[in-house]
């Protein structure tokens, strides 16, 4: 794999109440050569990543001495480290309000090893790819210029809407990360739309339909149902790393 | 049916306040007196004193006691004065005359007495009359209640009507709801003394507010059988205590009327299972919330150590180990997908099921549900067939997932390995259908009809499929609560079995074009 070629090993910080999860999640990172930092309570957690600023940040929702929102906000307060969140089934709208205010991504509890690693090395290239101002984005097929406000399939180039182009780029921007439909009905049509979610829905439609090969089985535009779209880098990297399962 | 009774007077009832009385008194004798001098000379009286009876007669029925005394006195003088010998003075000569004058007094004050006593009578029976159609009314109005609040009320409007006075009902029990008006100023003794009433302590006879200058509050159970069905107090100011036990009798008979009707309503019971559901409620959330974190977090480490352990190259290198690493985290996938349908099924028929719906895309739904369980499906050919133009549906996407997940989830445990599962999400007429095809099992007849029922599990698979037979019951909730409907269709025993969603399509959902600038 194309981590054990590189030199610096990357820290993440877990925060989470429970030893036997942090004791997978120290396994599973080391794994994939990560430096491991571990606590089992919020205050301790945030002390860590003053201290020394991990790369990643892995943060679970039920910790004993604060709420998980309050974390992420203290953390955002001073940097842009990528927090994926760690939360329980059937709490969509605390998934949203976390999303909001500023945690990359979550991961729904019970979850498999290769999709929290999936889902760290999106954020991680993220974080890495935003300061440099990469202009071109590839997600598979597609290729979004964002500099050159330029869309391609397969190297041919898509016709958008002005509406469509500004949807992809919203997505485009955050690749791999989970968008809230609230963010995206901001982005595009505007503060007073917010709740038009039906608008989001069709534009969605009409989008894939240019961008996925099978509309009505998209693999680029992914749906977090209840929460969000994302652009998936992650999905069809897993796709590509098959082999190693 | 108690009756309440004004006890005999103990004494005189004086109303000094009402002169009007004796005046007419007066005025009688006075009327009497010159009827008599008219017919005196024509028809010659022997008894003249006799005729003065009839005004102390009228006042004594009319008007009390003291009128009746005073028509007495001065008819007494009248007839001394205008008609005894010598005439025009207040001097009498002949004993026998003097014997008559007495005789008066005595008869018109007995009488006076009497005509009196009947007086009072008379009001005392019209009032309890009074009282008693009340009371009859209030019977009427009970016997027509169907809640413990109707009750409340009907106690309330009754007693504040019949002893005029504020009637404050004072934590009526949560089956009621018909507490006193909210902003009524009860003071904290009267409170207090509700509060030890429910606690089943006897009632005071009286509570007194306000320091010296005594505000007198009547408090009492509703039901002295069943103190914890509330309480009411009433305001009786600064009445005396007489006064204040004449009312208490009415209160009680009032009581004693509603608390029957309680008992036939079974207010008590229903109030008592209100509170064992209430705390059986919490236990349940109890369990549950202890039931989850206790068993989900070990769970949850062993699959994620399991995911582990199958990811590193040693294990990867050997296919043995590889797939006993791929057995425990299928199996520790099962195992979590069983409790949380246990949590649903719990917290469904706690608190039913609360949607929270938006515009969802249906092929978005269809498109998670099958990828979150690609691993489930794995040894399936799943063939999707999603309409490109699908309407939009106003539902809860997240529990219609789980629900169509939970179908997916049973198309792949009861079919057979390599056998092909049909994906399908089409516009049918006036409704969005989302279909799931296998070729399984199939139903008999007897288990397509008991397929919704909770934790049914067909006899055949009892044995060799795990399951807790909750997730079409589930489905069923999910899909239900979200306007949709479930049809079960199979062709009979091993030929497969098609579950299909369906919901109906509203206007609101087609699709009309954004405007795009």
């Amino acid at each position: 794999m194309s981590t054990m070629t590189k030199p610096a090993s990357r820290t993440v910080l877990v925060i989470d109440d429970e030893p036997q999860i942090r004791r997978f999640l120290r396994a599973g990172f080391e794994l994939e050569d990560f430096t491991v930092r571990e606590t089992g309570n919020a205050a301790e957690g945030i002390r860590l990543a003053t201290l020394k600023p991990p790369d990643l940040v892995i943060l679970d929702l039920g910790l004993p001495d604060m709420d998980g929102a309050d974390v992420v906000e203290c953390l955002r307060a001073w940097s842009n480290v990528p927090i994926i969140v760690l939360s329980v089934r059937s709490e969509e709208d605390e998934k949203v309000r976390l999303l909001e205010l500023g945690a990359d991504d979550y991961v729904v509890k019970p979850f498999g090893m290769a999709e929290l690693l999936a889902r760290a090395r999106a954020a991680l290239r993220r974080n890495v790819r935003a300061p440099s101002g990469e202009p071109v984005v590839n997600v598979g097929p597609l290729s979004v210029d964002l500099a050159a406000r330029i869309v391609s399939l397969d190297g041919n180039r898509l016709p958008l809407t002005p509406k469509e182009y500004r949807l992809l780029q919203v997505l485009t921007l955050n690749a791999g990360k989970v968008v809230t439909h609230q963010h995206l009905l901001k982005e595009v049509w505007g503060s007073g739309h917010v709740h038009n979610t039906q608008y989001l829905r069709i534009l969605i439609r009409k989008l894939r339909q240019k961008i996925e090969p099978d509309p009505t089985q998209p693999r680029i535009l992914a749906t977090e149902l209840g929460v969000g779209y994302r652009l998936s880098q992650a999905g069809l990297d897993a796709e590509a790393q098959v082999p190693a399962a | 049916m108690r009756v309440h009774l004004v006890g005999w007077p103990s004494g005189l009832t004086v109303r000094p306040a009402d002169p009007y009385p004796a005046l007419a008194a007066l005025l009688l004798v006075a009327l009497v007196t010159g009827i008599l001098l008219l017919l005196n000379p024509l028809v010659g009286f022997k008894h003249i004193s006799i005729v003065y009876l009839i005004p102390v007669m009228i006042a004594a029925t009319r008007w009390g006691t003291v009128p009746a005394v005073i028509a007495a006195i001065a008819g007494f003088g009248c007839a001394d004065f205008f008609f005894y010998p010598p005439l025009y003075t207040f001097v009498v000569y002949d004993p026998q005359q003097i014997l008559d004058l007495v005789l008066f007094v005595i008869v018109a004050l007995v009488t006076g007495y009497l005509a009196n006593n009947l007086r009072r009578q008379a009001e005392v029976a019209r009032r309890h009359e009074g009282d008693m159609r009340d009371l009859h009314a209030f019977s009427r109005r009970l016997a027509q209640c169907e809640s413990a609040a109707d009750i409340y009320a009907a106690i309330e409007d009754h007693l504040s009507r019949t002893v005029r006075r504020r009637v404050v009902l004072i934590g009526a029990a949560s089956g009621g709801g018909a507490a006193g008006p909210p902003g009524a100023a009860v003071p904290d003794l009267v409170r207090r003394e509700a509060g030890d009433i429910a606690a089943g302590r006897n009632p005071r006879r009286f509570t007194v507010t306000g320091g010296s200058s005594g505000n007198l509050w009547l408090v009492r159970p509703v039901s002295a059988r069943t103190p914890e069905l509330g309480t009411i107090a009433i305001d009786l100011g600064g009445e005396s205590r007489a006064a204040a036990d004449d009312i208490t009798g009415h209160v009680d008979a009032v009581l004693a009327d509603a608390a029957e009707t309680l008992d036939r309503l079974d207010v008590a019971t229903a109030i008592h299972d209100a509170k064992l559901r209430a705390e059986t409620n919490v236990l349940r959330d109890a369990l549950i919330g202890s039931v989850s974190h206790e068993l989900r977090t070990p769970l949850a480490s062993i699959l994620g150590a399991a995911s582990v352990i199958a990811g590193a190259p040693a294990v990867t290198q050997d296919p043995r180990l590889a797939s006993l690493a791929e057995l425990v985290r299928d199996e520790a996938e099962h195992l979590d997908s069983d409790i949380q349908n246990l949590l649903d099924a719990t917290r469904i028929t706690a608190q039913g099921v609360q949607p929270k719906r938006e515009w969802a895309d249906p092929t978005d739904i269809v498109n998670v549900a099958v990828e979150r369980r690609r691993r489930r499906l794995a040894d399936h050919r799943i063939e999707m067939a999603l309409s490109a133009d699908l309407p939009l549906l106003h539902v809860d996407p997240v529990l219609l997932e789980q629900a169509l997940g939970q179908i997916l989830g049973n198309a792949a445990k009861y079919s057979p390995p390599g056998s092909t599962i049909w994906v399908k999400a089409y516009r049918g007429v006036d409704r969005v259908v989302m279909s799931v095809q296998d070729q399984g099992a199939g139903l008999t007849a007897d288990e397509h009809g008991r397929l919704g029922e909770r934790s049914f599990r067909g006899r055949r698979h009892a044995f060799t499929i795990a399951g807790s037979g909750l997730g079409m019951w589930i489905a069923q909730a999910f899909v239900g609560a979200n306007g949709g409907t479930i049809d079960t269709s199979s062709e009979g025993e091993g030929r497969g079995t098609t579950v299909a969603f369906s919901f109906p399509i509203s206007d609101a959902g087609e699709l009309q074009d954004v405007d795009d600038d």
